[in-house]
């Protein structure tokens, strides 16, 4: 699982208002080579929650002193751009769970893909 | 004359310089990525990059071109990878295929590849995923130790009776294994704990990174000459995943096999340890068939864990006299619900389990609603998930259309994405995948997309996050008017307002416009069973079938379709024949067969339903080889909170 991927993924576990985002628990980290595309990640930013992504990438060990808030100008910023390259796409949770911050409920990761089903009751 | 001579020799070295160059590219790639090496001397095996079911190509088609180049053995082709193993009896033929072969197009019926081929030293048919086989754990003083510890005179009463059965014989320790429910008494532990001997190993493996938490169970089998076990999953609701075996006295060949009928065996060692995670514990059954002697590799140079089933295609295979062998499997009791990515063989994720042995009938409830599509739906997308991605390559044109219109930087979220074939489409695009089958979410996973597991009545995504969203040819699977509406009414309330979605269901009507959609027209193309539909397959058709399959009018029971017909029912089961992973060469006719489950709709019924979602247009309507689409667009003016 990627940080885009943590990203965008909240509980949806029946009578939670607040699942989101999901505490990462990781037993196995893996950091890929991908392409740098820095229009691509330019376009990405605004999408983003970015508290959750430098929280996240800051649990991983893998925040590289990326701000708290983000700075203007970044587009033309390309080491920052890099920065974000590499926590949103190159960081990869292989092994964990994802914690919902309300019910506590865990959502196993395994072999880098979350498994987010719920069961009957739950739904 | 002997200008044009050289001139000529000239052109050709170049052509064969370049060959040789993306040759050794390959070589390079499948040494980094697979860990496959190739060797320049002549072996009577080859590696075929680009060869693969990975690339589109079917066994059919490969084995069809290898076949004309000498006695061909042996043929491997690991589930979506790009590339696939070839073994000769002898090397001429080996090399006459290198030789002939590399560097030449391959015309499938999808695509067109370029064979690259290198000799390899041994066939890497992969283990089961997950499955690791540690040789020489333990020494062999410690085995004989361990072996000693052993004491069956304390064993159950049972002893007697299992000798006179002529069974194998089990002891418990930690807490015992109920053989009448498949499950442990988790609040009655054994008053023996696990012997003080297995301590050193246990820390061994803890050390080795095999396992992070101590086993607390464990189960000696004693297996004589001519015993074995059936092959079965441990109970997922009783073990946690890791499942530990350390195999005494003998070696043993043990068999796992998956659901959709690939087996591969493994031979155990004596003094090895098997270490079972993931698939290979929670998908793939494992069981040593009860026999007086085994199959296994003759030469040590082969890959020594694996010894094939099948005599006659397999050479280099010796027969091993089977002793007595003693496994200590040693596993951690679960305590909570297993959540699993195999929910098909899990019998926490199950409700109960199915075995219809009459063909179901429509549901009238949502649980039987969810039992029918557990049953034809998602058990079999999980068994058939190499071989149906091996069939779906080719995007639908009016599909990439909506998703390259879509601007850059679109969120996209593309519920029911099977393999991961959209997901690529329009690279701009930031695109999240998610299926209900862990199965074909590994695939789009090991592509590198973007996927989780989940369910499309229930996406783990938050509430007006996407610009977009698709859903391919999944709304049909879904049993229910209710659950046919209520997943639509989820991936509106995905999108932003004034996002888009795109649906795609299987239509009743095949026929459209006075044309027959392809899934019609090649059905008498495909009058013999052992055709591959890859050439022919257009999303979600199934395999040909020229049997009559009974026909159930009354009482609202489920019909069987016969493939690449009309259909006369809006609800039936679709079968799907695998055709990978079986390695009957001899034709398809003992092929498994799985049905699944279809809501096919009629005209303007996508339509109707979307209307009955509030805040949602439906800006445009059409039919595209023989299926219903819909663009949906939420009102841009809801205001979200």
């Amino acid at each position: 699982m990627k940080l885009l991927t943590h990203n965008m993924l909240t509980s949806h576990v029946k009578g939670v208002t607040k699942g989101y985002p999901l505490l990462i628990k990781a037993t196995e980290v893996k950091v890929n080579d991908v392409d740098f595309n820095p229009q691509f990640v330019c376009r990405m930013i605004p999408k983003l929650e970015w508290s959750a992504l430098v929280e996240a990438a800051d649990l991983l060990g893998h925040r590289q002193d990326l701000p708290s808030e983000l700075v203007p100008d970044y587009e033309k910023n390309e080491d920052f751009l890099k920065k974000v390259h590499r926590a949103l796409l190159e960081v990869e949770v292989i092994e964990g769970c994802l914690q919902c911050p309300e019910s506590g409920r865990e959502f196993p990761i395994s072999r880098g893909i979350p498994n987010m089903l719920l069961n009957e009751d739950e739904v | 004359p002997t200008t044009s001579r050289s001139f000529y020799a000239g052109r050709r070295s170049k052509e064969e310089k370049k060959v040789f160059r993306k040759q050794l590219r390959a070589s390079h790639t499948l040494l980094k990525h697979e860990g496959i090496r190739t060797t320049r001397q002549p072996t009577k095996s080859l590696v075929v990059a680009n060869g693969g079911l990975g690339n589109g190509v079917s066994r059919e088609e490969l084995s069809a071109v290898l076949r004309e180049m000498g006695a061909m053995e042996n043929l491997v082709m690991p589930p979506h990878k790009p590339f696939a193993f070839v073994t000769y009896r002898c090397e001429e033929d080996a090399t006459n295929a290198h030789t002939r072969l590399n560097g030449q197009k391959l015309l499938c019926a999808e695509n067109s590849v370029v064979l690259y081929l290198s000799y390899v030293n041994s066939v890497a048919e992969t283990l089961p995923q997950g499955l690791v086989l540690v040789e020489d754990f333990v020494s062999p003083e410690e085995e004989a130790q361990l072996l000693a510890a052993v004491d069956w005179s304390s064993a159950h009463e049972d002893v007697s009776a299992q000798k006179a059965l002529k069974h194998r014989r089990v002891k418990h320790y930690g807490f015992e294994f109920r053989y009448d429910n498949n499950n442990v008494d988790k609040d009655k532990p054994l008053p023996a704990c696990l012997p003080g001997e297995c301590l050193p190993v246990l820390e061994r493996c803890l050390r080795d990174g095999h396992i992070n938490i101590m086993p607390d169970q464990l189960t000696i089998n004693q297996y004589e000459s001519g015993q074995g076990i059936p092959p079965h999953v441990d109970t997922h609701s009783a073990f946690e995943d890791t499942i530990l075996s350390l195999s005494l006295g003998a070696k043993a060949v043990m068999e796992f096999r998956h659901p959709d009928g690939r087996v591969v065996a493994v031979v155990l060692p004596s003094r090895s340890l098997l270490v079972m995670k993931g698939e290979s514990r929670y998908l793939w059954t494992h069981g040593i068939t009860p026999r007086k002697f085994d199959l296994v590799p003759a030469c040590e140079s082969q890959s020594a864990a694996l010894a094939s089933p099948d005599v006659r295609t397999q050479s280099g295979l010796t027969l091993s006299k089977r002793g007595t062998r003693t496994s200590f499997t040693f596993r951690k009791i679960r305590h909570e619900r297993c959540r699993c990515a195999f929910p098909s063989a899990c019998d926490s994720q199950r409700t109960t389990s199915p075995s219809p042995a009459s063909p179901p009938s429509l549901p009238c409830c949502r649980a039987d609603a969810a039992l029918l599509e557990e049953e034809y739906v998602h058990r079999v997308y999980d068994a058939i998930a190499s071989h149906f991605s091996s069939t779906r390559h080719s995007p639908w044109p009016h599909v990439c259309q909506f998703l390259n219109l879509l601007a850059p930087g679109s969120v996209l979220a593309d519920v029911g994405c099977g393999n991961g074939k959209y997901l690529g489409v329009n690279p701009e695009l930031v695109a999240v995948g998610c299926d209900r089958s862990g199965a074909l979410v590994q695939i789009c996973a090991d592509r590198g997309f973007h996927a989780f597991v989940s369910d499309a009545l229930s996406v783990p995504l938050r509430t007006a996050s996407c610009d977009a969203c698709i859903s391919i040819a999944v709304i049909h699977h879904f049993s229910t008017q209710e659950r046919r509406l209520a997943a639509v009414r989820e991936l509106v309330r995905l999108l932003k307002p004034g996002g888009q979605a795109l649906v795609y269901v299987w239509a009743f009507e095949q026929e459209y416009n006075k044309q027959k959609s392809k899934y019609l027209k090649d059905h008498n193309r495909d009058s013999s069973p052992t055709q591959n539909s890859s050439k022919k397959t257009q999303e979600p058709h199934g395999e040909p079938d020229t049997q009559r399959h009974s026909y159930y009018p009354a009482e609202d029971k489920l019909s069987v379709h016969t493939n690449r017909t009309a259909f006369n029912s809006q609800d039936l089961l679709v079968p799907w024949h695998l055709k990978e992973g079986n390695n009957d060469t001899s034709g398809c006719s003992s092929a498994p067969v799985f049905h699944r489950y279809y809501h096919v709709f009629q005209q303007g019924e996508l339509e109707q339903l979307c209307s009955q979602v509030a805040g949602v247009k439906v800006k445009s309507s059409y039919h595209d080889q023989g299926n219903w689409c819909v663009v949906l667009e939420k009102d841009p003016s809801l205001q979200m909170i």
